[in-house]
């Protein structure tokens, strides 16, 4: 018993550093296919057939976990619990709303810095929202949200969206279903809207150029991890013209794999830790063509993973990292 | 707690120049002052500042339906009466469950290094609940989902499997079963890093379930498991007389008329079922089991009709407080804050001890 606790206390550790940094990165990917929970969001029919706009509630969102919520009238107290989350309530005008987020180790926006911290990675502090009356709470799926905490806090009549994304497309119907939610659909619209134009416009300057094989460095501390296929890691490199290397559905990958994969370009997701000079430095990295060609550069994770109104940023980072020559 | 300490463990002399019977008697009343004390803090105490008048207000108003002009929120009432209550209330349970059948297996198996998880119901319902997080489904049952039952169910299926196994055996029944319930418990340790490897997102939450905690209470859960955790413990209490005759021997418990066979297997099924029930609702919370028994013997010595009643008294004292430590340092794993606090004052006590401690 007492050797059973030990190698599990032990594997926790580590597996517990993997967790951590998962969800540092945002609800990024999943290991299953998740086309059939594409978020819908639906404004209730109105009865009022008239030239005043049709009242936006109550209003039923379905969410990325296939829950049915519905929002009786519009949300006052709002709490978001991804960083996302935040970015999107915020730039759909809702921000003023917001009164309490997730801590985040990159804040977002600025005008968000005041807002109280209601959760950290793994503790909501359920008593906090309760004690703000909160009315709406965007939550994190794939984990990233405590499924206990999501659980408390419908059985206390508080209305919770769990989102997530594994796609550019998917993290748009998460921004529109948080309009849905708040009364902002025809802002996210909009703001959707242009994401939408500047990916197809950022993808077209790239759809001709070649496409170096690149692999996304998540963390490489003591394994190495990297994007799994079908996340939105995976989609938002394609769209910035990259092969991407990826695992299946794992985030770990060996380093014979990488070997074998032999990329063009490395990024360093975690650029803010690993530097391109150390892993130039790695024992039996010195023979893959990024490291003979120097084609090393870090970029900022929380652009390029998080569901919110920020991608287009990250895709814009991504293609001045692969495609340099590329004007923006 | 250090203070705690001080009361709990007075100076060798003056233990030692009271009645050995007054003993359970001031351990019972310092037990129940314990527990009260902790309750209230818990239920007063918390993230969000709820004045004490208030929060008694709430408690007078919804518990004994006195006609209070409530001069506080419906927020905050949510808050005492539906988040701090259920919460308190699953601790007090779930300690005292876990005290009880720590008491029952030490005294099964005639060993001081045995809990309630010895016999593989803690690995069974860590697997249990790794293989509900990795499973897609996210049904809800009366507040219980699928972790909470493949939970239950992998802590009796383990230790069924474990008592099954150790009778075919030619060893001595108890060194059998305890090195059963080791191996059956490594395998199923093995299937249980084997699920945590493959779930990938689902990582962080078979890792809380492997801490345990009881941020997560609520009354439907309290509502399904207390009933199964009382009534089990009140079937332990039961049969003290065996556990008391299983302490001298088997043979000597044969010779007082006790089935010893029959009674072991009874007394393993009904202390299973309470650490089935607690590791459903609050996850693996480690050292209660373990040292609120000892303690007790420690200080009343081994009759187990007293030793699991006081048990039950300290074991649940001490979940409660050790929540509201965890509640008020930021929600840190329960289960860290009852080693910390309760191996140094279970040091304290040994030491204090004056004639040798022996099961």
């Amino acid at each position: 018993m007492a050797a059973f606790q030990r190698s599990r206390v032990r594997g926790a550790s580590l597996l517990l550093a993997l967790a951590f940094l998962i969800s540092a990165c945002g609800a990024g990917a999943t290991t299953a296919p998740i086309q059939t929970l594409a978020a819908t969001p639906t404004v209730a029919p109105t009865l009022a057939p008239t030239a005043t706009p049709a009242p936006a509630f109550p209003a039923t969102i379905t969410d990325d976990e296939g829950t049915a919520v519905t929002i009786a009238a519009e949300p006052q107290k709002i709490v978001a619990l991804t960083p996302a989350a935040t970015g999107t309530l915020f730039a759909i005008g809702a921000g003023n709303r917001v009164v309490g987020k997730v801590e985040d180790i990159t804040p977002y926006p600025p005008a968000a810095d005041n807002v109280p911290v209601v959760a950290k990675v793994a503790a909501v502090d359920i008593e906090k929202i309760v004690s703000f009356r909160t009315d709406l709470v965007i939550a994190g799926g794939l984990g990233f949200t405590p499924p206990a905490a999501i659980t408390q806090l419908r059985n206390l009549h508080i209305p919770v969206i769990v989102l997530y994304a594994n796609s550019i497309a998917q993290a748009l119907t998460g921004i529109k279903a948080v309009g849905a939610a708040t009364g902002r659909l025809a802002e996210a619209t909009t703001l959707t809207a242009s994401m939408q134009a500047d990916v197809d416009r950022l993808s077209a300057l790239t759809a001709s150029l070649p496409e170096p094989k690149t692999f996304y460095e998540i963390d490489a501390t003591t394994d190495i991890y990297t994007i799994p296929a079908d996340s939105l890691w995976s989609d938002m490199l394609m769209r910035a013209g990259a092969n991407p290397v990826t695992t299946g559905s794992s985030y770990v990958i060996s380093l014979e794999q990488v070997i074998a994969a032999n990329p063009e370009v490395i990024l360093l997701g975690d650029g803010g830790y690993t530097k391109p000079a150390d892993v130039i430095a790695r024992p039996g990295w010195s023979g893959i063509k990024a490291v003979v060609d120097k084609k090393i550069f870090p970029v900022d994770d929380t652009l390029v993973t998080r569901p919110g109104p920020r991608l287009v940023e990250g895709l814009k980072s991504l293609i001045a990292a692969l495609h340099p020559e590329v004007a923006l | 707690m250090p203070t705690h300490v001080g009361i709990l463990a007075p100076r060798p002399h003056r233990w030692a120049a009271l009645p050995v019977a007054r003993r359970p008697v001031v351990v019972a009343a310092i037990g129940i002052g314990l527990l009260a004390v902790a309750l209230v803090a818990g239920i007063a105490a918390g993230s969000v500042a709820i004045a004490p008048g208030d929060t008694l207000g709430i408690l007078g108003r919804r518990l004994l339906g006195l006609n209070i002009v409530p001069t506080w929120s419906v927020a905050e009432e949510t808050i005492v009466m539906d988040l701090r209550l259920p919460r308190v209330l699953t601790a007090m349970v779930v300690g005292g469950g876990l005290a009880v059948a720590g008491a029952a297996f030490q005294g099964i198996l005639r060993n001081p290094l045995a809990d309630p998880y010895v016999l593989g119901t803690a690995s069974g319902a860590a697997l249990g609940a790794a293989v509900a997080v990795i499973i897609p489904v996210r049904t809800l049952i009366l507040q219980f989902g699928l972790i909470h039952a493949l939970a239950f169910g992998g802590a009796l299926v383990s230790v069924f499997v474990v008592y099954r196994l150790s009778r075919v055996g030619a060893s001595a029944p108890m060194t059998s079963l305890l090195l059963t319930g080791y191996a059956v418990g490594s395998l199923l340790a093995a299937g249980l890093a084997m699920a945590m490897y493959l779930s990938g997102t689902g990582l962080r939450q078979i890792f809380s379930y492997l801490l345990g905690g009881f941020e997560a209470s609520s009354w439907g859960r309290l509502a399904v498991a207390a009933p199964l955790i009382a009534l089990a413990s009140l079937a332990i209490l039961l049969r003290a007389r065996s556990l008391n005759g299983m302490l001298l021997g088997e043979e000597a418990a044969s010779h007082l008329g006790i089935d010893v066979r029959r009674e072991r297997a009874i007394l393993m099924a009904l202390a299973s079922l309470a650490t089935a029930a607690a590791v459903a609702i609050s996850g693996l919370i480690g050292f209660v089991g373990l040292v609120a028994p000892h303690v007790t013997r420690l200080l009343v010595g081994p009759n187990a009709r007293i030793v699991l009643p006081l048990a039950a008294l300290l074991g649940a004292s001490l979940m409660v407080g050790a929540d509201l430590v965890a509640r008020l340092l930021g929600e840190i794993p329960v289960g860290v804050v009852t080693a910390v606090i309760g191996a140094p004052f279970f040091l304290a006590v040994l030491r204090r001890a004056r004639s040798g401690y022996e099961l």
